[in-house]
């Protein structure tokens, strides 16, 4: 059986005439806390897209346990073990917590088509158990009291939690955080990193986007710089932070000015 | 809300069961027209209210299993209740066909393309394409109902069948919101993107509400030519799917708003026929109204229920 | 070879009345995203009114300045009914969900509809002959006047919209609502000024429509703008909804296949082969022939 690896290999995603992403290499290893930063329009939502299959990448190859996952499906991929949330909360807004985290369950769930017209026991008890794995997954993002709310009511903070909670909901391999801490307070940050922490500590690899700085440089393991979709530097955190070439990208616009 | 809820369904219910007797016979034919457009109605919301998608050809379903039952009664001898399977099938899996290569287009453009499949049927069926439907006229004389030799003619048997496919089109539409299919219809319809994300094959759901729909439309149409001792094509035209179309969003695609639509359409005109040329033009304006005044409809829709031990102490309302 | 021919300049005829009307449907559905159920309506009902001002008007003439004035006066009271429509039925619901307005236009296509019945009966009404009856005979091909002036003065009403919305400065400002309403909005661009001149266009363009039904067909009936409407309705989409060359063309595209069936199939199965071509179309280039993939952002 092969590792729980992800492996990206000159992926290539182009619009039109515009390259978003540009041969672009990475590997995220099984237990990692792996980011991937850089300016805006850098083309990070594209790499994740071309891996959770919203978009289909030119060329190259994206090999998830040693599977070629390129131009599958969102949902085969999901089946996969890859989950995926937004930068642009995309919930299910009119309905309640609860049920947008019994999304998640969605693909655990054995029920046939037929018992959406006839109930059977076992459909019964396999009803109640998913709704049990919600109950845990609302208690483990401290959602439990807002179970019967609409989504679309809710402080963008809570949102946030409830995407993630949908996304463990599936019970992922490989968690896919695009921007988590966008619009959220330092409060909420820092209990961000602690929910971040405490997801790798249940064996799921996350690999994630973000424009905040600090909290990257103190939440992941190993980072992939990316600029004009090209792959500018990798390392750790504090490797990085000392790295010329990602200086320039974050700071060269200074530079000009003084000149 | 709530306790009104608790309350309105069974009085609801009784008063359904015991108004055959309290009608006279003309009453009774209005109230089985209710059931019977009450089922299309819903049938129509699993697909456009529960799952999104924009079908403007629901007749077009209603139409195939009325005139399944026709033909199979009326060319092939078949009983009533015989027809029954096949009049839920074949609109099933022409529900499946034709919806199969459509599913994926945009919003409005669906929209057109299931106007197209119900115009095509209507012409189909009033050219007399293999000279079993009867043209322009429609095929009459059907049997009556009846079941292992007893004889269920009375209108007040009718009405008992029409009352029973209500109730187990209701119940259906209970059990699809307490199931992974159901849920995964209201996940689409939300936002299509997030649900492909979350793992739902979204195309397969899309489907299926469209066979499961079309199937209890086709019941629906087993009634009515059961009622009617007839089927014509413009009992199925394009304009019956605007009305039950139109009736899914002013209700709010809730049950209750789906059946206040269904009496306000096709019961309110039996009392008020002295106002019947008036009809469209007011009908017009409530719709416009209704819409402007509860743009999410009358009663708008509660989604799926939860388990109650997930709502806890100190909860926030709800 | 007859028969090809004969169709080509009916369908051309028929195709420039389908074009008039889709270009309605498709200018609204640019700008609002909404589709405009009750334009057929508002295209019947244009030749009613064309019917009255010819008979109470005009005083039954039909000297070339009162045909005009027939054309002009049903263009403004048809123009002014649009911009009411608009204020009416779907101004309050431009942030309502899309179906709530779908139905709201609807409800106003019943009005519409069963207001033309109450005004002017339920039975078919013959539109006056404005224009004399002259035919020319090309070896077995016969045109009439009328198709000629159909199809000359539509292209010229369509290549005056394209030169409108292309080349001036009004017509840049439709275009960019049609691109995004909040944008045009922060660049200065009254977007409801906009709506209520795309009404204005749309409705007298339709109104011009509904007299050639009644010049061509001649019988008129309340509930014809079902018929037309649903017909330009899938031209505007053929081409492309929301493209304003694309509903020329599938006017056109339309209009010729209608007539080539009704040729050499039979016109009872006009409906069907219709729709059948549409969703053909459909299946093969969802957004229609100019229509514009639009990709979702994520």
């Amino acid at each position: 059986m092969a590792h729980n690896e992800l492996i990206l290999t000159d992926v290539t995603k182009r619009f039109g005439g515009l390259t978003a992403v540009d041969a672009l290499s990475f590997k995220v290893s099984a237990g990692q806390i792996y980011g991937i930063i850089g300016p805006n329009g850098a083309g990070k939502t594209t790499v994740f897209n071309c891996i959770t299959g919203i978009y289909k990448s030119e060329q190259g190859s994206v090999k998830w346990r040693g599977e070629e996952i390129r131009g599958l499906t969102p949902y085969q991929i999901v089946d996969r073990g890859i989950v995926r949330t937004f930068q642009t909360i995309r919930l299910f807004s009119q309905m309640s917590v609860a049920e947008n985290v019994m999304s998640g369950r969605h693909i655990k769930s054995k029920q046939k088509l037929w018992h959406g017209i006839v109930h059977s026991p076992w459909s019964k008890r396999d009803e109640l158990a998913n709704w049990h794995k919600v109950e845990e997954q609302l208690d483990f993002f401290n959602l439990s009291e807002f179970a019967a709310i609409p989504t679309g009511s809710l402080p963008y903070g809570i949102q946030r939690r409830v995407e993630m909670a949908r996304a463990m909901a599936v019970d992922p391999t490989l968690l896919i955080l695009d921007e988590p801490a966008a619009g959220l307070n330092d409060k909420e940050t820092m209990e961000l990193l602690q929910t971040i922490f405490k997801i790798r500590d249940k064996g799921v690899t996350v690999l994630l986007i973000e424009h905040d700085m600090d909290m990257v440089m103190e939440v992941t393991d190993y980072l992939t710089v990316i600029n004009f979709g090209k792959k500018i530097a990798e390392g750790t955190p504090e490797a990085i932070q000392k790295d010329p070439a990602v200086i320039e990208a974050y700071l060269g616009s200074e530079d000009d000015d003084d000149e | 809300m709530k306790t009104i809820q608790r309350f309105a369904y069974p009085i609801f219910f009784a008063v359904m069961a015991i108004l055959p007797h309290v009608l006279d016979s003309r009453w009774q034919a209005v109230a089985i027209t209710f059931l019977i457009f009450a089922v299309v109605a819903l049938s129509q919301d699993i697909i456009l209210g529960k799952s999104g998608m924009f079908n403007m050809g629901q007749a077009l379903f209603f139409g195939l299993g009325a005139y399944t039952t026709a033909i199979l009664n009326n060319e092939y001898g078949w009983s009533i209740i015989a027809t029954i399977p096949l009049a839920i099938l074949i609109p099933a899996v022409c529900g499946v066909l034709l919806a199969g290569p459509i599913v994926h287009l945009r919003g409005d453009y669906l929209l057109v393309t299931t106007i197209g499949f119900n115009i095509v049927f209507v012409q189909v069926v009033q050219n007399n394409l293999g000279g079993i439907t009867g043209g322009p006229n429609g095929i009459f004389g059907l049997d009556s109902l009846s079941f292992y030799g007893i004889d269920l003619t009375s209108q007040v048997s009718v009405y008992y069948f029409a009352f029973a496919v209500l109730l187990l089109t209701l119940g259906i539409m209970r059990n699809l919101a307490g199931s992974k299919a159901g849920r995964a219809m209201h996940y689409l319809r939300e936002d299509q993107l997030a649900a492909e994300s979350i793992g739902i094959n979204t195309r397969i759901y899309k489907i299926f509400a469209f066979a499961l729909g079309a199937g209890i439309a086709g019941l629906a149409g087993t009634v009515f030519a059961v009622q009617y001792s007839a089927v014509s094509p413009e009992a199925f035209d394009f304009i019956q799917s605007v009305l039950f179309f139109s009736i899914v969003i002013v209700g709010g695609s809730s049950v209750p708003g789906v059946l206040i639509g269904v009496f306000v359409m096709f019961v309110l005109p039996e009392i008020f026929r002295e106002f019947a040329t008036w009809r469209f033009f007011i009908f017009g304006f409530a719709m416009i109204a209704a819409m402007i005044l509860r743009p999410r409809g009358i009663i708008p829709a509660t989604f799926g229920k939860i388990p109650k031990f997930l709502i806890k102490e100190n909860n926030h309302g709800a | 070879m007859d028969i090809f021919l004969q169709q080509l300049a009916n369908g051309l005829t028929i195709g420039s009345m389908f074009a008039l009307v889709a270009l309605g449907y498709t200018m609204v559905y640019g700008v609002m995203r909404l589709i405009n159920f009750a334009h057929g309506d508002m295209v019947a009902a244009s030749a009613f009114v064309g019917l009255t001002i010819y008979t109470h008007v005009t005083g039954q003439a039909t000297s070339l300045a009162a045909v005009v004035a027939i054309f002009l006066l049903s263009a403004v009271v048809m123009a002014v009914l649009g911009v009411v429509l608009e204020r009416v039925a779907y101004r309050p619901l431009r942030e309502a969900p899309r179906l709530s307005a779908v139905v709201s236009a609807l409800g106003a296509s019943l009005v519409i509809q069963n207001g033309i019945m109450l005004i002017w009966g339920p039975r078919m009404r013959i539109f006056p002959e404005l224009v004399p009856q002259v035919y020319w005979d090309f070896g077995g091909v016969v045109i009439s006047l009328i198709q000629v002036i159909i199809l000359v003065l539509s292209l010229v009403l369509m290549i005056a919209l394209y030169l409108f919305v292309e080349k001036t400065r009004i017509g840049a400002a439709i275009r960019a609502s049609s691109i995004d309403q909040d944008a045009a909005r922060l660049m200065g661009i009254n977007v409801n000024s906009i709506i209520a001149l795309i009404f204005i266009i749309g409705s007298s363009l339709g109104a011009v429509g509904g007299l050639f039904i009644g010049l061509y067909y001649r019988g008129i009936t309340f509930n014809m703008g079902w018929q037309y409407g649903l017909y330009a309705f899938v031209a505007a989409i053929i081409g492309g909804i929301g493209n304003i060359p694309g509903a020329m063309l599938g006017g056109m595209l339309l209009g010729l296949f209608n007539a080539f069936i009704a040729g050499y199939v039979s016109s009872t199965w006009a409906d069907a082969f219709t729709f059948i071509l549409l969703i053909v179309i459909l299946i093969i280039r969802p957004t229609g022939i100019l229509g514009e993939r639009v990709a979702e952002k994520v």
